[in-house]
């Protein structure tokens, strides 16, 4: 009896075998945390639209039917793929990121074989979930930005890769390198190394990398395209051109501004968010918030951004002042009537009127910056200069050269030094191949006087061509005559239907046409 | 403890064998070769995780296999079935929208697996032992092993890549109810109708993102089959 059920299972055994086959296996994840390694190859694909299906869902939605009006009928698919990828934080700490990489798709010339690479960095984001990656996720913050990059680069045949940053979606980091030129830079650095590993291995193998390297990106990612080219250039690799735009490039002299009162909107946003990365970075800020930041707001500041909710939600909540960056009633200076002058709420003269609007957004109570943070920051600012801002404060913001938009060479605050480190002046570099500058005059966000500053800085380069500037608010002219007509049209359309509220819509509203602008200024590289 | 539980099934099982008795000249022992005609009833939750639009599910083919059995008698009216079904390849299909952005799901095949799945079933026949035409129910524990589990390129394309399938054993009742039919004293044949529950968590990872999906797949067979009793 035993013999046979010994032969029963023999005979199950071999039938089980018989049917055995291999589980099919994932990805390869990478044991190598080394800078630039991809974790999990291949990659994972988020999305794959093909040109019409991507132009079906564009017209589907009024804002669609506007980039596809602006950024042209899709020639390729799109393929969007989700990167996670090492790389490292200001402490020289290995760090898990996560990146986009979009690959043009279908069998039209544009959109298969040797493609350009595009390298994008996002603007400033809020929420921790960031993730430009997640392009069907309608409730995902970097949704727009993701479609937009998607049907400006990648739909016409570009190969996109844009990082999520540190600090967002799955890193662990616990804050973001605001502003920090070198982070950024090795964070776009490494993002693109990643990429370039997982374009051998996509859905799509016969589209591949052609070697031509273009670096853009819009407001802070404006920013950190430009430290990434610096960087870059640095390291001995090539960028083929670059278009960074609207963008905090001239950051000593922004924050000058911003402290003599002509407050920026987004400044109680992205006040922190500097604070915090710097401190990090450089630990020369004061440790207590309670220094830095109102008794209103100062408790758990430090690790308030990015957050969980929408900034909305944190005004909302009373986290943060939605305007007011400092005290209505404002504070005097030690220094006496000069900087009392700076420290007041600007009036007209010698601001417009709608200058006045706007800067007086920045004052109120509750505020965030403490009053006495406020009064040491603009007495090192008037004290030791940043010859740009005070050339701009003397009215000179339209003849700026190169001999009056230096940094200031020494300071007394922690902040003013850490802004001057990364200030885009700073490190006696100017790029080696063509660069646009996008932006637009009137930005209440990111001030215009930033490309105006680089560009003066810059002029020699600038007048031979190499850097060339495009206010999409100037009278249209030249190849992108179209794009400024049609900034100014749709800005104009915003006023009429909002009013004096539109101003608060023009940041956003500029970046479409500057990614188009990159993209026309990139195609007419050789 | 998955295979504790079978483990202590078969024992208890062949415990009781030992003192069975069947009727005739055939001896108490039984094998039994067949088809297995399985459908599923697949329930299953929308597959959930990053990445995954809501509304996706799936549908499992129904499949055909062999059966075979060894049945012990314990007595006039009781017996003990272990049977088996040669490991299938069930296909597993995509259900809802019918294209992920450009992909096609709905419809597409984008995996198979293969089960390993004995049962144990106590069942009670009806009628005297001389009957040529008894019917016959049964309850038991069912043990059901995944293996080979494949994405297919069609599953890989909708997941996003390469895709690693988890399918956990699952461990459940099942009951049957049959009809034997007396050819001579060692040859009968068989029809019966089978239901288990078979629960598992399928879980996909693609490069690391990981889905989910709760599977209720209740197959529910019928068997034709033959035995030979010794």
């Amino acid at each position: 009896m035993l013999r046979k059920i010994g032969v029963l299972w023999a005979v199950l055994a071999a039938l089980g075998l018989a049917g055995c086959g291999h589980d099919t296996p994932t990805a390869t994840v990478a044991s190598s945390n080394a800078r630039g390694t991809l974790v999990a190859n291949p990659a994972f694909r988020v999305a794959s639209v093909n040109a019409t299906a991507l132009t079906a869902q564009l017209n589907a939605q009024p804002v669609g039917q506007q980039l596809l009006q602006l950024a042209g009928t899709p020639a390729c698919g799109v393929d969007v793929y989700y990167l996670k990828y090492w790389t490292v934080a200001p402490d020289n700490s290995a760090q898990l990121a996560s990146a986009a990489l979009m690959v043009p798709t279908g069998s039209a010339a544009p959109c298969t074989g040797p493609r350009p690479i595009v390298l994008y960095a996002h603007g400033t984001a809020s929420t921790s979930s960031y993730n430009i990656a997640d392009i069907t996720n309608t409730s995902n913050e970097a949704n727009s930005e993701s479609l937009i990059i998607a049907t400006v680069f990648a739909a016409q045949g570009d190969i996109v890769v844009a990082p999520n940053y540190l600090g967002y979606d799955i890193s662990t980091l616990g804050y973001h390198p605001y502003l920090d030129a070198s982070a950024n830079a090795a964070d776009m650095m490494d993002a693109l190394t990643a990429a370039r590993t997982a374009l051998l291995s996509t859905f799509t193998p016969t589209t591949s990398d052609s070697s031509q390297l273009y670096v853009t990106g819009y407001s802070e990612g404006g920013y950190v395209a430009m430290a990434t080219v610096k960087a870059m250039q640095a390291a001995g690799e090539t960028v083929t051109a670059s278009a960074p735009s609207s963008g905090p490039y001239a950051l000593e002299a922004f924050g000058d501004a911003i402290f003599f009162g002509q407050v920026n909107l987004g400044s109680t946003e992205f006040a922190p968010l500097v604070r915090t990365s710097y401190q990090h970075a450089y630990g020369n800020l004061h440790t207590q918030s309670s220094n830095v930041f109102s008794a209103t707001y100062a408790s758990g500041i430090d690790t308030l951004l990015p957050n969980v909710v929408p900034i909305g939600t944190l005004f909302q909540q009373g986290k943060l002042p939605q305007t007011a960056l400092f005290d209505s009633t404002v504070p005097t200076s030690p220094l006496g009537a000069s900087a009392d002058a700076l420290l007041a709420v600007p009036t007209s003269p010698p601001y417009t009127a709608s200058q006045v609007a706007l800067f007086s957004l920045g004052f109120g109570n509750p505020y965030l910056i403490q009053n006495g943070y406020r009064v040491d920051y603009a007495d090192d600012a008037l004290l030791n200069p940043d010859q740009a801002e005070m050339t701009i404060l003397n009215g000179g913001l339209a003849a700026l050269n190169s001999s009056d938009v230096a940094l200031a060479t020494s300071w007394t605050t922690g902040l003013r030094t850490d802004l001057a480190l990364n200030d885009m002046r700073a490190g006696g570099w100017f790029p080696k191949e063509p660069m646009l500058l996008c932006g637009g005059d009137q930005d209440p966000t990111v001030f215009y006087q930033n490309t105006l500053i680089m560009d003066a800085w810059w002029s020699p380069y600038v007048q031979g061509g190499l850097v060339s500037n495009l206010d999409l608010n100037a009278t249209p002219s030249g190849p992108f005559a179209p794009l400024q007509a049609g900034f100014q049209q749709t800005y104009a359309g915003l006023v009429s239907s909002q009013g004096a509220a539109a101003i608060a819509s023009y940041h956003t509203t500029e970046a479409p046409f500057c990614m188009v602008a990159a993209r026309g200024f990139f195609a007419q590289v050789p | 403890m998955q295979k504790k539980l079978v483990t202590l099934a078969v024992s208890a099982a062949f415990a009781l064998a030992a003192s069975g008795a069947r009727a005739g000249n055939a001896g108490p022992n039984d094998f039994r070769l067949g088809m297995y005609f399985v459908h599923f009833a697949t329930e299953a939750s929308d597959i959930s995780g990053p990445f995954t639009p809501s509304g996706l599910g799936i549908h499992v083919d129904n499949i055909e296999t062999l059966y075979f059995a060894y049945v012990r008698t314990l007595s006039t009216h009781f017996q003990v079935e272990l049977a088996f079904g040669y490991p299938p390849l069930t296909k597993t299909e995509g259900r809802g929208p019918a294209m992920l952005g450009s992909v096609p799901y709905s419809g597409q095949r984008i995996s198979t697996v293969r089960w390993f799945s004995p049962s144990m079933l106590l069942e009670y026949e009806f009628g005297d032992a001389n009957s040529r035409l008894r019917p016959y129910v049964g309850v038991g524990v069912n043990y059901t092993r995944f293996f080979a589990r494949q994405s297919t390129a069609a599953g890989n394309a909708a997941s996003g890549g390469p895709t690693s399938i988890s399918l956990p054993a699952s461990v459940g009742p099942v009951a049957t109810a049959g009809l034997s039919y007396e050819i001579n004293d060692r040859v009968h044949v068989y029809a019966s109708y089978s239901i288990a529950q078979v629960n598992s968590k399928l879980t996909a990872d693609t490069a690391g993102i990981l889905r989910t999906s709760e599977v209720h797949f209740w197959p529910n067979a019928l068997v034709i089959s033959a035995g030979y009793s010794f």
